[in-house]
């Protein structure tokens, strides 16, 4: 009995076993998904190309399901993970080929036994660099490519090998709390491919140089235990991953992505189905759809990131004050704020667009005014429990200041709340922008924004429905993504959870 | 209430200075609003303050005590005890005081002791000190001062008798912020579309329009008062239901909004209803069984309906259930109920998937609570402690958001009613925003800010009467 009790338990904190389960369910998912879109209903034909696809995934899904079961014995029988299961990972990393991202980290993460969170940025910096290549590479179909393509496309191969060289070294050098010195000049080495947006290799780097300096040990405990804490949420995890995928495409895209694609009208292609030249069909002046959708990346990230982060300061700000001096001011300041709060951020939207007309600063302001008063609110509820700590009442008796005290001592001990509500809302200022876009007052229609790609789309409802539900289906994902990794986000910082 | 102060007993009176008194306590805007209100009264009792002033007593205490403490040689004592408290405190700041300064403080120090220590003896002796506040105190416990001060000071007493209840005052509180609110948001509103750079003259005359013919338009209008005329003509034209017409297509406006208001509204309520209905008994479940596949399955599902973009979920619902699977019809039509369902789960999908994960950590905090364990340990069986003790407690923090989101998604309609073409408050703004329409925006805007307002104002009353835990709180605070 005490066995069996044991092993339940041995199973639930093992993290390979729960992940397995995890990885199977959507793969699962996925391979269903796809054995439905194999069949073409409406011309009683099947489409071979989805239906290898299905093949493999279930492949895979059976794969991780046998692992799983080899765990579940390997547990019963050693209590630890053995090394020939261990290997059985391996083959997993391979369906990165066939974009199934679940399956191919968690190949990864079960070949090693030692799960630093290095390794784990390793692993999802080479995963968003192969991800990159593959999008990339569709313009091959295309009559022609960008001139900077093939040095951008060298580049990344590049990177990607350097990150799976990178993820080798740290499974094999780098510990819970130290990294041997020569980590040092190559985590300064690893930060160089930031410039391509690849925020993983920056956590890496990050990560590197401060374990290997061995400077500030609890510092290197605080970074150990907060990641662990994030990276043991999958679902955060692959949020983050979809997050900083679609970051660092609209940042390389530029150089592997021709834009004449998205905008010029080329009326020799109106309306095609989905192709590989054009892989997710065209619209009605013949612009490429797949080009469209990537470069609506940019345009969302720009507006949710900055209608984000304007009303964070501003409401940010205000709360601190009202929160700080309480009294009057903060009776003042929160009731002028309940004037903002009373009209929904949309309506508000809608109104400071009407009155100055549809562009993008113009979304962006009338967005970040509607979110202000949540901020507020936000940082003033944790300013005010944190006003009545010692260490404000030591540093108000050493004579600081009051600007001193709120944004030295104050300020950056409640920023964890504002972290995981801006994450969380940024995800709504996505959708905000593609509606507003749809309704025709947010950004200008020539812009390939997602939002207006929908708006074409709608209007093709019946005969090209593609044109509606690719674009569509990317804010879901984004939004969905940012919503995870704000949850994740949410349940490592609360000290309820804790 | 008239009559409560026309008939005074002893109990009125008390209960009036104890108001009085908190009133006065609570701010100096309190006591100018008091002594406003009560101007008829103050003026006599002023006079009669100053008329017997000479015969107090209150002065000749005073004096006769802080002789007293002279004579004692107290002063000497303290001013030593100060001294040598400066002292300390300038060596250990590492200060360098000359002998005058810190003379000063010590003399300033001891005047305060004195002052503070003749008071206390003055009040022990059973002395009031005898200003005007305390004079006017004093009337007010008497009955016979009630009986002849109610007609004239009617409105102070109103105010008095509104703060005298911890409920009435909460309420009066919340009404009165409510309405500041409103006027607020009705200002804001006009001044966004006032500093507006675009020029309705022009986009409905057209290029062509002669500057008289402009001028014409914006005199017709009254967009040519100065901005404070026009603040007030709108805003009493919001509030008198009268916005004149529109300026494209001459329609009245306050027909039209009346005329589409009702469709929003239906289909919001609908929608909420939909969301409550399915989203609370999920909650429920994933938070009772947190971590297990329903509760990871419900969830997910719950933060996808959060991440769909409603107008996308439309146009998917409308592909799929009109004109694939031929369900309902794609657009709405007022005669056929059909119409109504797929805008009424679009619009009902994100407030759900919000409930829901609402009430899932509601829920859960409410569980771990002590007096949960304390209901399991003496028996209960699980059905009824959920019931009985975890929902009712859960369902505070619900409500309150469920009131916040509804006016989230009456804004969200706007979006909805374009894709389904119903022609609701949220379509008529879009349509009128090209233009702009300065009235029909801010018409429909204000409309919309004062219906969501109202209903929080309500959520927030009930809840005074409904929660124990608010209940003693505003007693105490009061």
């Amino acid at each position: 009995m005490k066995v069996i009790s044991n092993l339940k338990l041995l199973l639930k904190i093992t993290q390979e076993y729960g992940n397995a389960h995890f990885t199977l369910s959507f793969s699962a998912i996925f391979s269903l998904l796809f054995l439905l879109y194999s069949f073409n209903f409406s011309t009683q034909s099947i489409r071979p190309i989805v239906l290898v696809f299905f093949i493999i995934y279930l492949l895979t899904t059976l794969y991780v399901w046998f692992i799983s079961k080899s765990i579940k014995k390997d547990l019963a029988n050693e209590r630890e993970i053995q090394n020939r299961t261990r290997i059985l990972g391996y083959p997993l990393i391979l369906t990165v080929l066939a974009g199934n991202v679940f399956a191919s980290s968690y190949g990864i993460s079960l070949v090693s036994k030692n799960k630093t969170p290095e390794y784990t940025f390793a692993a999802y910096a080479l995963l968003t660099q192969l991800f990159i290549i593959g999008i990339s590479g569709f313009n091959l179909f295309k009559p022609y490519v960008i001139d900077t393509y093939l040095l951008a496309i060298g580049t990344f191969i590049v990177l990607a090998v350097i990150f799976a060289l990178m993820l080798v070294l740290v499974a094999k050098y780098v510990t819970a709390t130290s990294a041997p010195k020569w980590m040092l000049p190559v985590g300064i080495i690893i930060l160089i491919p930031v410039l391509s947006g690849n925020l993983f290799s920056l956590l890496l780097g990050v990560g590197l140089i401060k374990k290997a300096r061995q400077k500030d040990a609890s510092s290197i405990e605080k970074w150990q235990k907060m990641w662990s804490k994030i990276l043991r949420n999958s679902m955060a995890v692959f949020g983050m991953f979809f997050i900083i995928f679609m970051f660092s495409l609209s940042v390389v895209s530029p150089w592997t992505f021709d834009y004449d694609f998205a905008t010029q009208n080329n009326y020799s292609a109106i309306l095609q189905t989905p192709t590989l030249e054009y892989p997710l069909g065209t619209d009605d002046f013949g612009r490429d759809l797949f080009s469209r959708i990537v470069f609506g990346a940019q345009i969302s990230l720009i507006v949710g990131f900055f209608s984000t982060i304007i009303p964070a300061v501003i409401g940010g700000s205000l709360g601190a004050i009202s929160g700080y001096y309480g009294k009057k001011t903060d009776n003042i300041i929160m009731r002028l704020l309940d004037i903002l709060y009373a009209i929904p951020g949309i309506l508000l939207a809608i109104a400071i667009i009407a009155a100055f007309g549809a562009n993008t600063v113009n979304l962006i302001i009338a967005l970040s005014v509607g979110s202000i008063p949540t901020y507020a609110r936000t940082m003033r509820a944790t300013v005010m429990q944190i006003s009545n700590y010692e260490f404000v009442e030591s540093a108000r008796a050493l004579g600081a200041s009051d600007s001193s005290i709120i944004f030295r001592h104050i300020v950056p001990n409640s920023l964890a709340p504002m972290i995981v509500k801006a994450t969380l809302t940024i995800g709504g200022a996505v959708i905000s922008t593609s509606s507003l876009s749809f309704l025709g007052l947010g950004v200008e229609p020539h812009i390939p924004e997602w939002g207006n790609i929908l708006k074409i789309g709608s209007t093709y409802l019946e005969t090209h429905s593609y044109l509606a539900i690719f674009p569509g289906l990317c804010i879901m994902l984004l939004v969905l993504s940012f919503n995870f990794f704000g949850d994740g986000l949410r349940d490592a910082f609360d000290p309820k959870t804790n | 209430m008239n009559r409560s102060v026309n008939i005074p007993t002893t109990q009125t009176s008390a209960m009036l200075d104890r108001t009085y008194q908190r009133l006065t306590n609570r701010g100096k805007i309190y006591g100018v609003l008091l002594f406003i209100l009560g101007l008829p009264i103050h003026i006599i009792t002023i006079l009669l303050y100053y008329f017997r002033k000479s015969q107090n007593q209150y002065g000749d205490v005073y004096n006769k005590y802080e002789q007293e403490f002279v004579a004692n040689g107290q002063l000497d004592i303290w001013r030593q005890l100060f001294l040598e408290q400066e002292q300390t405190k300038a060596s250990f700041f590492n200060e360098s005081l000359t002998a005058d300064q810190l003379n000063k403080n010590v003399d300033l120090l001891v005047q305060g002791k004195l002052q503070k220590e003749v008071e206390k003896r003055v009040e022990a002796a059973g002395l009031e000190k005898d200003t005007y506040h305390h004079y006017f105190k004093r009337l007010l416990k008497s009955r016979n001062f009630l009986i002849i001060s109610a007609i004239p000071g009617i409105l102070m007493y109103a105010l008095l008798l509104l703060y005298s209840n911890p409920f009435v005052q909460f309420i009066f509180e919340r009404v009165l912020q409510t309405l500041f609110v409103i006027l607020g948001v009705a200002t804001l509103v006009f001044t966004i579309l006032y500093i507006s750079p675009l020029d309705p003259a022009r986009n409905i005359l057209g290029i062509e329009a002669t500057p008289e013919q402009i001028e014409n338009f914006n005199r017709l209008y009254g967009l040519d008062q100065p901005y404070l005329a026009q603040l007030w003509h709108s805003l009493s034209g919001l509030f008198t239901f009268d916005l004149g017409t529109s300026f494209a297509g001459k329609e009245d406006i306050i027909a039209s909004i009346a005329n589409k208001f009702p469709v929003t509204l239906n289909i919001a309520i609908l929608s909420l209803l939909m969301a409550i209905i399915i989203a609370i008994p999920v909650g429920i479940i994933s938070a009772i069984r947190p971590n297990s596949f329903m509760d990871y399955t419900f969830m997910i599902v719950a933060l996808i309906g959060l991440s769909i973009p409603s107008f996308w979920q439309g146009l998917i619902f409308i592909l799929t259930f009109s004109l694939e699977l031929n369900w309902f019809p794609a657009t709405y039509n007022p005669q056929n109920w059909l119409s109504l369902v797929l805008p009424v789960v679009v619009l009902g999908t994100s407030l759900c998937a919000s409930i829901a994960r609402m009430t899932r950590s509601s829920m859960l905090e409410v569980i771990n609570e002590d007096y949960i364990i304390t209901a399991k340990a003496k028996g209960l069986n699980e059905r009824k402690v959920i019931s009985k003790h975890a929902i009712r407690n859960a369902m505070i923090p619900i409500i309150t958001v469920i009131g916040l989101l509804f006016g989230g998604m009456l804004g969200g309609a706007s979006v909805t009613e374009k894709v389904f073409n119903i022609s609701g408050i949220g379509s008529y703004i879009v349509d009128k925003q090209f233009i702009p329409d300065i009235p029909a925006i801010l018409g429909g805007v204000v409309y919309i800010a004062i219906t969501i307002s109202i209903v929080n104002l309500i959520i927030d009353i009930t809840y005074a009467f409904f929660d124990p835990r608010i209940r003693s709180k505003m007693k105490k605070e009061g």
